[in-house]
């Protein structure tokens, strides 16, 4: 509806529809986010800096939670494991996702319907049904297990569960969609016809790969990546249940402080740093990624 | 010559990696189905025999059925209400241009990059504040929080290439702002509108990051249960509830690919 006559229809109703179109229309979405998003985070900042470790009605004003995680080195070397984690996750996911993209990319539409169909499943399914799906494929009377055994690589059921790979693993085959996916669209941006060009000129698929592919995708695999790692590091259902009490991630750590032990205030505090962990990677994607645009 | 030999060894690879992609896509999803037809006591691989007994097991449960009509009530209704938000936004973005607008764009898409937990808690702490913690009412303002970006970008996309000249025509015929946007919009982005709306569904449905947190006792989500039975023991009825939840999300999934295709919803 075109500005002029809306606003000549509305000065006739109520206030709030008198309101410019255009604030009528948005205000109910900005309302949620300020009040919804940014709000909560807001408190949650605020929370992280209250004295002692009462849930409710806590005052004051204290870097003492900070300190505690900074101080403590079980804390920062959940931290750092976590750091490695994603990385690892996002690595696996790009190695896994790129070839898987390219492929989808330059796929007949027809077919492609049906490879992202199957590509973004562990995306639609819940969470929760995904891991319990590979508790049971990786589980001591599971796939796994049930094929060593027929192979006689072992003679009995060993634990592949609760170690640092399961939860990678799992991990990156959860996030896997947001990699092929980026990859997707930014090669089918790509004109098939440079690499016709490059291979005219008698470069093999590797040279084309490495100077033609790879260059141009190369926005497309960083948004990936940063997307995947801040997903992996803010994961704490996957580490709880496939790392058990052995893989601890600062996500399964915080879930425990708020829903287990109630301490809001340090859990807040560990939420916090986490925050600006992923609010940093980021930031800093973005920037790399507008300074490669100019 | 070695180029030509390294190019197929490269192709080689490629073609194993995504090989390992779609198997291991598919492998959770249809080995709980499998495990969930056992007629053993056991979850164990393979199945000793089929039945359909933990099937009647699961809908005999009530944990898992009151959990069940939950999450359908939440995701019905975090699906409506971040249909309405969103395309108020994404018409009010589409159609003018104001001061804030871009950062209103990226302020809409942001729930999907902020840490789950720091949403979660953050919404736990500030809805307890504001006397709506432990409420169903708290539990479907985040979801409608996490459902709304992907309302919002397909709505501004489609908009965006609507093509405007049926709305000028309607409005040559000297019809009303209100009767094109019924008439003409609104019938245009329908399969858009339907696409996200589905897809806001699913979402909510199996949301479990979120709800855990703001869950309570009398409104655990479904996927919320299953979380709790999984952490502690778990048998076969468990399989079956999560082949049903399997098969019910690749059933709306395909419903969706088969109203629009799926890259309009991503």
């Amino acid at each position: 509806m075109d500005a002029a006559t809306g606003q000549a229809l509305r000065n006739r109703w109520p206030l709030p529809f008198r309101l410019p179109s255009w604030l009528f229309l948005c205000s109910p979405l900005g309302m949620v986010l300020v009040l919804f998003l940014l709000v909560p985070i807001l408190s949650l900042v605020r929370a992280s800096f209250y004295e002692g470790d009462r849930s409710f009605d806590a005052t004051g004003v204290s870097l003492e939670h900070y300190m505690r995680f900074v101080g403590d080195p079980y804390y920062l070397g959940v931290l750092l494991d976590t750091l490695g984690f994603g990385l690892a996750t996002a690595a696996l996911c790009l190695l896994l996702g790129f070839p898987t993209g390219y492929a989808l990319a330059r796929m007949a539409p027809r077919h492609r319907r049906w490879c992202i169909i199957m590509v973004i499943l562990p995306l639609t399914l819940s969470l929760v049904v995904v891991v319990f799906g590979w508790l049971v494929v990786l589980g001591r009377q599971g796939l796994v297990n049930a094929i060593l055994i027929s192979l006689g690589l072992i003679d009995r059921p060993v634990q592949l569960l609760f170690n640092a790979t399961a939860v990678v693993i799992v991990l990156a085959q959860q996030f896997l969609p947001f990699m092929v996916l980026s990859v997707m669209s930014v090669v089918s941006q790509i004109d098939p016809a440079l690499e016709e060009a490059a291979a005219s000129l008698r470069a093999n698929r590797r040279t084309t790969f490495r100077r033609v592919i790879i260059p141009l995708a190369l926005p497309g695999i960083l948004s990936g990546f940063t997307l995947v790692f801040v997903l992996s590091v803010s994961a704490f259902i996957t580490p709880r249940l496939v790392g058990g009490y052995k893989v601890q991630m600062l996500g399964s750590l915080i879930y425990e402080q708020i829903v287990v032990l109630l301490n809001w205030p340090f859990g807040a505090a560990m939420s916090v740093v986490l925050f600006l962990v992923t609010l940093t990677i980021t930031l800093l994607a973005n920037w790399c990624l507008a300074q490669r645009a100019r | 010559m070695t180029s030509d030999w390294l190019d197929r060894l490269l192709a080689f690879c490629g073609t194993f990696i995504q090989l390992t992609v779609y198997l291991t896509a598919l492998l959770p999803p249809v080995i709980v189905i499998g495990a969930s037809l056992t007629a053993g006591n056991s979850m164990g691989f393979p199945p000793e025999g089929l039945s359909l007994r933990w099937y009647g097991a699961a809908f005999e449960s009530t944990p898992f059925m009151t959990s069940l009509v939950t999450s359908l009530q939440l995701a019905v209704l975090a699906m409506a209400a971040s249909l309405v938000i969103g395309f108020a936004a994404a018409y009010g973005i589409d159609r003018h241009r104001f001061v804030g607008r871009d950062t209103l764009q990226a302020l809409a898409l942001s729930p999907l990059i902020v840490p789950a937990v720091v949403l979660g808690i953050g919404l736990l702490q500030f809805l307890t504040l504001v006397g709506l913690g432990q409420t169903f009412l708290g539990l479907l303002i985040g979801h409608v929080v996490i459902t709304l970006p992907y309302v919002v970008r397909t709505l501004t996309n489609s908009l965006l290439l609507l093509d405007r000249s049926c709305e000028e025509a309607a409005y040559n015929l000297r019809a009303r702002p209100l009767t094109v946007l019924r008439r003409v919009t609104l019938p245009l982005l329908l399969p858009a509108l339907v696409s996200s709306g589905i897809f806001a569904f699913v979402i909510s449905f199996g949301n479990i990051t979120l709800s855990i947190f703001l869950g309570f006792a009398g409104a655990e989500t479904l996927p919320v249960q299953i979380f709790t039975f999984v952490e502690h023991s778990y048998d076969p009825t468990l399989a079956a509830v999560s082949a049903v939840v399997i098969v019910m999300t690749v059933v709306i999934m395909l419903a969706i690919e088969r109203i629009v295709g799926m890259d309009r919803v991503l």
